[in-house]
C-alpha cells in the first residue's frame, strides 16, 4: 500500500476513532468510580441528536456541541438515579438505557433524516499540519479532534493528581474504606456518572456535527458498544485508550475504503469487521486478566447504612 | 500503674440473643501500657472490640474516656476519641499504593504530590521502625507489609488508643517481631495498646498487663511480670469447668472408618492417628495449630500430596472421585451459616444439598417425597420454628446446626468431621447437639474439631492435643494423667 493511500487512512482512522474515544473517556470516568454504565450507545444517541438539534436551531455548533454534553449528563442521571438512589441492577438499567436513548432519539429526528445542519470543518494547525506524513494525519483534523489529544491528559492528572480523582477511584475500588476514610462515596459516583454521561454526549455530538453534519436515524451505529469494549482493552486508563480508539476507528475506515474499492469481500463481512476485533480485544483483555486496572467495586451497588 | 486509665469500662454486659457475648466487664486501659485480651473463639473478644469502637452499644454498663462516661454510638466518635483498630481483615484499597492509601480522604490539597506523599509516609514509618515502600501498591504487599499500612493509617489519624485483633493471625514470626517493635515504640510514645490474641507466648513476651476472658466474663487481671509460665494462662483461658453433663458410655470400636499417615501440607507436620467406628476422637488445641488443613485435608477440601488418608478403606483421591451420597463422609463445618447450607434458600432445598442424590430418579427431583421426610427430621431433633418453607437465616444459630446434623445424619454417614459443633450455642442447644453426636457414634466415627476443651472431655472417647502443626499426642478419655497435662501440650510446653 502506497503512502498516498495510507495518509489519508490514517487521517480516517483519527477522526472515525475520535466519537470512539469520547465514549470511551466517559465509560473510564464513570467505571472508575464504580458505576458501569451500559447505557453508553443511548447516551451517545442522545447526544448527537441534541447537538444536531440545537446547531439547527442556534446556527452555533460551540452551543450545540456543549448542549449535547449537558443531554448526555442529563441520560446519564437517569442511571445514577436507578443505580444510586434506588440501589437498581446497574446492568439492567444500563441496557434499558440503550434502549431508550436509540428509541426517543430515532422518534424525535425522524423529521429531521437528511438534513442538515452547521457544523465542525477541518482547520489545520499552522506550522503543525505542514510536518510531513504526521501533519496530514493528525493536525488537519476539525477542532473536536484537537480537544481529544487533551482529555486523556487532564482525566490522567485528575485520575492520579488530585486528591479528588484519588478519592473517585477508591469509591471504585473499595467503598468500604473509602467510606471509612470518610468519603462520601455516593457523592463520588455522582460526578462519575455525570461527568461520564458529559464525555458520552460529546462523542454522539461529534457524529452529528463533524463526522456527517447531517442526522440519520441509528447515527451512532454500535459505537457504544464498541467504546464499553475498549474500556476493558484500555484496562480502565485514559492513555490506552487513545491506542484502542483509533484501532477501531482504522478497521471502520479501512472497511468504508474496502467497500468502496469494489472487493469480492462481500460488504456484510467488511461491517462485520470492528465487531469481530471487539471481541478479540476482549478475549485478549480477559487473557491479560489481573493485570489491569478492573475497579475492584466496578457494578457493586453501595447499600445504605443500616 | 498510678495515673488514671484512659478507657475504663464498668460493669459492661452485652447479649444477643440468648447468648451472652460479655457479662460484668470491667477493665482500664493505660496509656503507655500493652493490654493483653487473651481468651478462646468465641470468648467474647470481639464483641468487646466492636462495644470500643462503636460498631454497637453495650446493653448496660459505662465506658469512661479519660474520666467521663461516654457513648460510643457510632463508629466516628469512637475515632474522635482517639480509638483506632486494627482488623483482621484490612480495609485497603488494593490497587492504590501505600501513600494513596493512607491519605484517602485525609489531605484537603487539591493537587496531590507523588513524592511529598511518599516522604511524609516513609518519615512516620521509619520513626517506629516499619519497612514499607511508600509508593508500592498495595494488592503487592505482603500481609505483614498490609498491617503496617493500617497502622501508619491510624498513626496519620491521630489514633491514640490502638486495638490489634488478633494481629499476630496473619503474620510470619520475623513480621510478628516488626510488629512487637513497632508496638514497643508506640507504648514508648504513650499511646495506649489492646492486644487481642489467643498466643500464650505472644502475649507472655509482649504485655504488660493480661486480662483472660472467658465464655464473656473477665475470669482474671494480672501483671504480665506475675505470671509465672504461659501453663498458668492456658488453665485460665480453657479450664475445665463442667457446664452440662450427659451420659457417655463406652462403645466396643469396630472397623476403621478414618487413618492419616504421615500427613504433611501447609501447617501440618506428620500427622498419624486413626478413627474407627464407635468411637470420637475430640481434637483439641488453641485456633490456628493446624486444626483446618487438617480438617480440609480429611474432607477432600484440600489435595493431599504428602501422606496418605484413608477414608473407610479406601484412597482419599479414589474415595472422593466416586463418593457415594450415603453411608459415607459427613462434613459438618465450624461455618454453618457460609459452608453448610445457602442463607437465602429455604429448608427443603438445603436438606437437598447434600442428600439430593437419595431422591432423584433421572432428571427429576421427586420434592414431596423430599419434603415428607424432611418434615419428619424437623419432627424427630425438634428444629423450630417447624417449617420446611422457612429461609435457612431466618433460622436461630442453634436450630440452624440442628438443621445441619439433621441432614447430615440422614446420610448415615460412616465417618462424620464437626468442626466446633456447639459454637456460639446456648447451653439447651449445646446439649441436644451433644446427644446427636453420641447417637451418631454407633454407626460412626466422629472427627471432632472443638476449642471448648469441656466439650471434648465430655464427648470423646479419645483426645488428641495439637500445637504448631503437631499432633502432641493422643490418649484414652480414662488418662487422668494426660488430661491434667492438656494446657502444657496446648501452651507446646510438654
Amino acid at each position: 500500500m502506497s503512502i498516498d493511500i495510507l495518509i489519508p487512512l490514517l487521517a480516517a482512522a483519527v477522526q472515525s476513532g475520535t466519537p470512539i474515544l469520547y465514549a470511551t473517556l466517559g465509560e473510564i470516568f464513570t467505571e472508575r468510580s464504580g458505576i458501569l454504565n451500559l447505557g453508553v450507545e443511548g447516551i451517545m444517541i442522545i447526544g448527537a441528536l441534541t447537538g444536531f438539534l440545537v446547531a439547527k436551531a442556534t446556527g452555533n455548533p460551540y452551543v450545540a456541541f456543549v448542549a449535547a454534553g449537558l443531554a448526555g449528563s442529563c441520560a446519564g442521571s437517569i442511571h445514577g438515579l436507578v443505580c444510586l438512589v434506588f440501589q437498581g441492577n446497574q446492568v439492567v438499567s444500563g441496557l434499558a438505557l440503550t434502549i431508550l436513548g436509540v428509541g426517543v432519539a430515532n422518534y424525535l429526528g425522524t423529521p429531521y433524516v437528511g438534513l442538515i445542519a452547521p457544523g465542525f470543518d477541518p482547520l489545520p494547525i499552522p506550522v503543525l499540519a505542514e510536518i510531513p506524513v504526521i501533519g496530514a494525519i493528525f493536525f488537519s483534523q476539525d477542532l473536536l479532534v484537537y480537544l481529544t489529544y487533551l482529555i486523556p491528559v487532564l482525566m490522567w492528572i485528575f485520575l492520579y493528581n488530585t486528591r479528588f480523582g484519588l478519592s473517585l477511584r477508591a469509591a471504585g475500588e473499595y467503598p468500604a474504606a473509602a467510606t471509612a476514610a470518610g468519603l462520601n462515596v455516593v457523592g463520588y459516583r455522582w460526578l462519575g456518572v455525570l461527568v461520564g454521561g458529559f464525555f458520552m454526549g460529546l462523542g454522539g455530538a461529534y457524529l452529528s456535527l463533524a463526522y456527517t453534519h447531517l442526522w440519520t436515524n441509528n447515527l451512532t451505529g454500535g459505537r457504544g458498544w464498541i467504546a464499553v469494549a475498549l474500556v476493558i482493552f484500555a484496562f480502565w486508563r485514559p492513555s490506552r485508550a487513545v491506542f484502542g480508539a483509533y484501532l477501531f476507528g482504522g478497521i471502520m475506515a479501512l472497511q468504508l475504503r474496502l467497500q468502496a474499492s469494489g472487493t469480492q469481500i462481500p460488504s456484510s463481512l467488511l461491517l462485520m469487521l470492528p465487531y469481530g476485533l471487539t471481541v478479540a480485544v476482549l478475549v485478549f483483555s480477559s487473557w491479560l486478566r489481573g493485570k489491569t486496572d478492573e475497579p475492584g467495586a466496578l457494578g457493586t451497588n453501595i447499600l445504605p447504612a443500616e | 500503674m498510678a495515673e488514671a486509665p484512659v478507657i475504663k469500662l464498668e460493669k459492661i454486659s452485652k447479649s444477643f440473643g440468648e447468648v451472652r457475648a460479655n457479662h460484668d466487664i470491667s477493665l482500664d486501659i493505660h496509656e503507655g501500657r500493652i493490654l493483653a485480651l487473651l481468651g478462646e473463639n468465641g470468648a467474647g473478644k470481639s464483641t468487646l472490640m466492636s462495644l470500643l469502637a462503636g460498631q454497637s452499644l453495650p446493653d448496660s454498663g459505662t465506658i469512661y474516656f479519660n474520666g467521663r462516661p461516654v457513648s460510643f454510638s457510632s463508629t466516628e466518635k469512637a475515632i474522635e476519641a482517639g480509638i483506632g483498630m486494627v482488623y483482621q481483615h484490612f480495609k485497603l484499597v488494593e490497587a492504590m499504593t501505600v501513600a494513596e492509601n493512607i491519605f484517602l480522604g485525609r489531605s484537603d490539597k487539591t493537587w496531590l504530590s507523588r513524592k511529598a506523599l511518599n516522604r511524609s509516609v516513609a518519615e512516620v514509618a521509619d520513626q517506629y521502625t516499619m519497612q514499607v515502600d511508600a509508593d508500592m501498591v498495595v494488592a503487592d504487599l505482603s500481609m505483614g507489609e498490609k498491617q503496617q499500612v493500617e497502622i501508619l493509617k491510624l498513626l496519620f489519624r491521630q489514633s491514640n488508643i490502638l486495638i490489634f485483633d488478633e494481629p499476630t493471625a496473619v503474620l510470619t514470626p520475623h513480621e510478628a517481631n516488626n510488629l512487637f517493635e513497632t508496638m514497643k515504640q508506640m507504648k514508648k510514645d504513650g499511646k495506649a495498646i489492646v492486644f487481642i490474641s489467643h498466643k500464650l507466648e505472644e502475649v507472655m513476651s509482649i504485655a504488660d498487663d493480661i486480662a483472660i476472658l472467658k465464655r464473656g466474663e473477665i475470669v482474671g487481671v494480672m501483671e504480665a511480670g506475675s505470671v509465672s509460665s504461659t501453663r498458668e494462662l492456658a488453665e485460665m483461658m480453657v479450664g475445665r469447668e463442667v457446664l452440662l453433663e450427659v451420659d457417655h458410655h463406652p462403645m466396643e470400636p469396630r472397623q476403621q472408618v478414618l487413618k492419616v499417615a504421615g500427613l504433611q501440607e501447609e501447617g501440618l507436620k506428620d500427622l498419624n492417628f486413626e478413627i474407627r467406628q464407635g468411637e470420637i476422637v475430640g481434637i483439641v488445641g488453641v485456633a490456628g495449630n493446624g486444626q483446618k488443613p487438617l480438617v480440609e485435608s480429611v474432607c477432600g477440601l484440600k489435595r493431599v500430596d504428602v501422606g496418605v488418608i484413608t477414608l473407610l478403606g479406601r484412597d482419599s483421591r479414589d474415595f472422593f472421585s466416586s463418593r457415594s451420597w450415603d453411608k459415607a463422609l459427613s462434613y459438618i463445618p465450624e461455618d454453618r451459616q457460609g459452608l453448610a447450607t445457602c442463607q437465602g434458600l429455604d429448608l427443603l432445598d438445603n436438606f437437598l444439598l447434600t442428600t439430593r442424590q437419595g431422591f432423584q430418579v433421572g432428571p427429576w427431583l421427586p420434592v414431596n417425597e423430599a419434603r415428607q421426610k424432611l418434615e419428619y427430621l424437623i419432627e424427630e431433633f425438634d428444629i423450630r420454628p417447624p417449617n420446611a418453607n422457612l429461609l435457612a437465616w431466618q433460622l436461630s444459630g442453634g436450630n440452624l446446626q440442628k438443621m445441619v446434623l439433621s441432614r447430615e445424619f440422614y446420610r448415615k454417614p460412616r465417618l462424620i468431621v464437626a468442626e466446633q459443633p456447639t459454637q456460639g450455642l446456648d447451653i439447651a442447644a449445646a446439649e441436644d447437639v451433644w446427644n446427636l453426636l453420641l447417637k451418631a457414634r454407633e454407626q460412626a466415627g466422629i472427627l471432632m474439631i472443638t476449642g471448648d476443651l469441656s466439650e471434648a472431655l465430655e464427648l470423646s472417647d479419645r483426645i488428641g492435643v495439637m500445637y504448631d502443626g503437631h499432633l502432641v499426642n493422643m490418649f484414652s478419655r480414662d488418662n487422668e494423667e494426660m488430661i491434667e497435662a492438656i494446657p502444657q501440650m496446648m501452651a507446646g510446653l510438654a
